[in-house]
């Protein structure tokens, strides 16, 4: 059973308990997580069954015999974030250092759902941020991205995350945020348009309030 | 909804994609739309004038049964019933804002990736074909086409590059690109939508020969499992002339590659 009583902003239920952490209130009966994991993809699978059928394809065709949990497994894969924390992949790579100037990851490869459609939209995050005697393993902002665009997204939100994210566990000087993707679900139906980009950005710190700051990271990052 | 080739077995013997339905009727879900007859094992065939015998390819496109825009409607609400499922599945709340609307949303969205089951090759191109005096290659290149894989349910992306010898006849060009749009909003493997727009092509027009390639970006190869990014499936169908005599496809290949 999943204990909902602390549900997150996207995302709901912390698979990682075996234990129900309000275990003294409610009653629910602990689970492995295997098992969890074992009957939600078969849910789900059930539930693709029926959207091939409903779409009017012979869903006993060799091509499709095992298309519901091949569907179901790519979808766990795709929202693989509900399940990872910030903390679990950030805690061993803070180090000290006596770095005060800009650092920037940038092109990290990002792909997302899109929550209102459940269609990919995918592109670059460029990260920055004024270390504040902390700095970073450059590998974690690439695995904070992953964490959080690997779920059902609205580009904005995943930004802020992000942001978010690192100005918690870094408290740094000042932190920027930007993403550019293409969205499928305005180029391949809607209003299809092949070549538009949405490009979101959040600054916190020195970024926001400093001009001269913002100025240098976004020509360091967004030049060609 | 069509028939299988007879060449199909010698490709393994994959059923085609499309929408089965018997009567026109809305299928009923769990398996009773036809197979190929190419007899995917265990499925039920059709009602047909000649049971068990496959129908000769050159007839099988005018005959496409189409999945309606009223089937759409009432396939809906089971639809959306799934992306509720499919959404507490994956650890999600369906009654937060942002989600509260998403399984109409996905619905119809994946109704759309799929509305090539709606549609007929013969009502798009029957206008079309005109007596011209041409025998030199024709192409069409760079179509950018949209398709969902269907092991993944992932979408597909990437461009068409259509070549064609006309036979006296020609095909008025946009149709070349509503083929690609017919075959590719579907649930789809690139080499049999490779294949399915050259036979297209063929039989509507009966040209001296017929060449279509297709690179695209898998996102099942892309997001998941190998996640390699800057890889890219090409698939070719070579017919007629184009097969048969290398200047000719040398001369289409390096004319979609300029």
């Amino acid at each position: 059973m999943e204990c909902r009583h602390a549900p997150e902003v996207n995302g709901g239920v912390d698979r990682n308990l075996t234990v129900c952490k309000h275990y003294s209130l409610c009653k629910e009966k602990k689970e492995t997580k295997d098992n969890v994991e074992a009957k939600e993809v078969s849910k789900v699978e059930t539930a693709y069954s029926s959207i091939l059928s409903e779409l009017g394809e012979d869903v006993d065709r060799e091509g499709l015999l095992r298309t519901p949990l091949r569907a179901a497994k790519a979808m766990q894969f795709l929202t693989k974030g509900y399940k990872e924390t910030t903390q679990d992949v950030l805690n061993d790579a803070i180090f000290d250092e006596n770095h005060e100037e800009i650092v920037i990851v940038k092109d990290i490869e990002l792909f997302s759902l899109c929550e209102h459609h459940l269609v990919p939209f995918f592109g670059k995050a460029h990260i920055a941020y004024l270390p504040n005697k902390k700095v970073v393993g450059l590998s974690k902002l690439a695995r904070i991205v992953e964490i959080y665009s690997r779920r059902l997204q609205v580009q904005e939100r995943l930004t802020k995350q992000i942001a978010s994210a690192i100005s918690e566990a870094l408290e740094p000087a000042g932190v920027a945020v930007v993403i550019e993707a293409a969205h499928m679900c305005m180029v391949m139906r809607g209003v299809q348009k092949i070549n538009a980009s949405t490009v979101t950005s959040v600054m916190l710190g020195k970024f926001h309030d400093d001009p001269t700051t913002r100025k240098e990271f976004l020509n360091l990052t967004m030049r060609k | 909804m069509e028939h299988s080739e007879p060449t199909e077995q010698a490709d393994g013997g994959s059923a085609l994609n499309g929408h089965f339905d018997r009567t026109g009727k809305r299928p009923v879900p769990g398996g009773s739309g036809c197979a190929s007859a190419a007899a995917s094992a265990g499925a039920p065939q059709p009602p047909r004038a000649e049971p068990g015998a496959p129908r000769p390819v050159m007839e099988s496109w005018r005959e496409e049964r189409t999945r309606s825009v009223e089937d759409n409607q009432t396939s809906l609400p089971s639809l959306a019933a799934a992306y509720t499922t499919i959404l507490r599945g994956l650890g999600e709340d369906p009654q937060r804002q942002g989600l509260l609307k998403t399984p109409w949303r996905a619905a119809t969205a994946m109704q759309f990736f799929t509305k090539g089951y709606q549609e007929k090759i013969i009502d798009v191109l029957n206008d079309a074909i005109f007596d011209e005096d041409h025998d030199e290659m024709v192409i069409v290149k760079d179509i950018d086409m949209f398709s969902m894989c269907e092991h993944h349910l992932v979408p597909i992306f990437g461009r068409v590059h259509i070549g064609y010898l006309p036979n006296k006849r020609v095909l008025g060009l946009s149709k070349l690109a509503r083929i690609v749009e017919i075959y590719s909003r579907r649930l789809q493997v690139q080499e049999r939508l490779t294949k399915q727009i050259a036979v297209a092509i063929t039989e509507a027009l009966k040209p001296t020969g017929v060449g279509v390639v297709i690179e695209a970006t898998h996102m099942c190869m892309v997001m998941r499992g190998v996640q390699k990014m800057n890889s890219k499936t090409v698939t070719s169908t070579m017919l007629g002339v184009f097969r048969e005599d290398p200047k000719t496809r040398d001369e289409f290949l390096a004319l979609i590659r300029s």
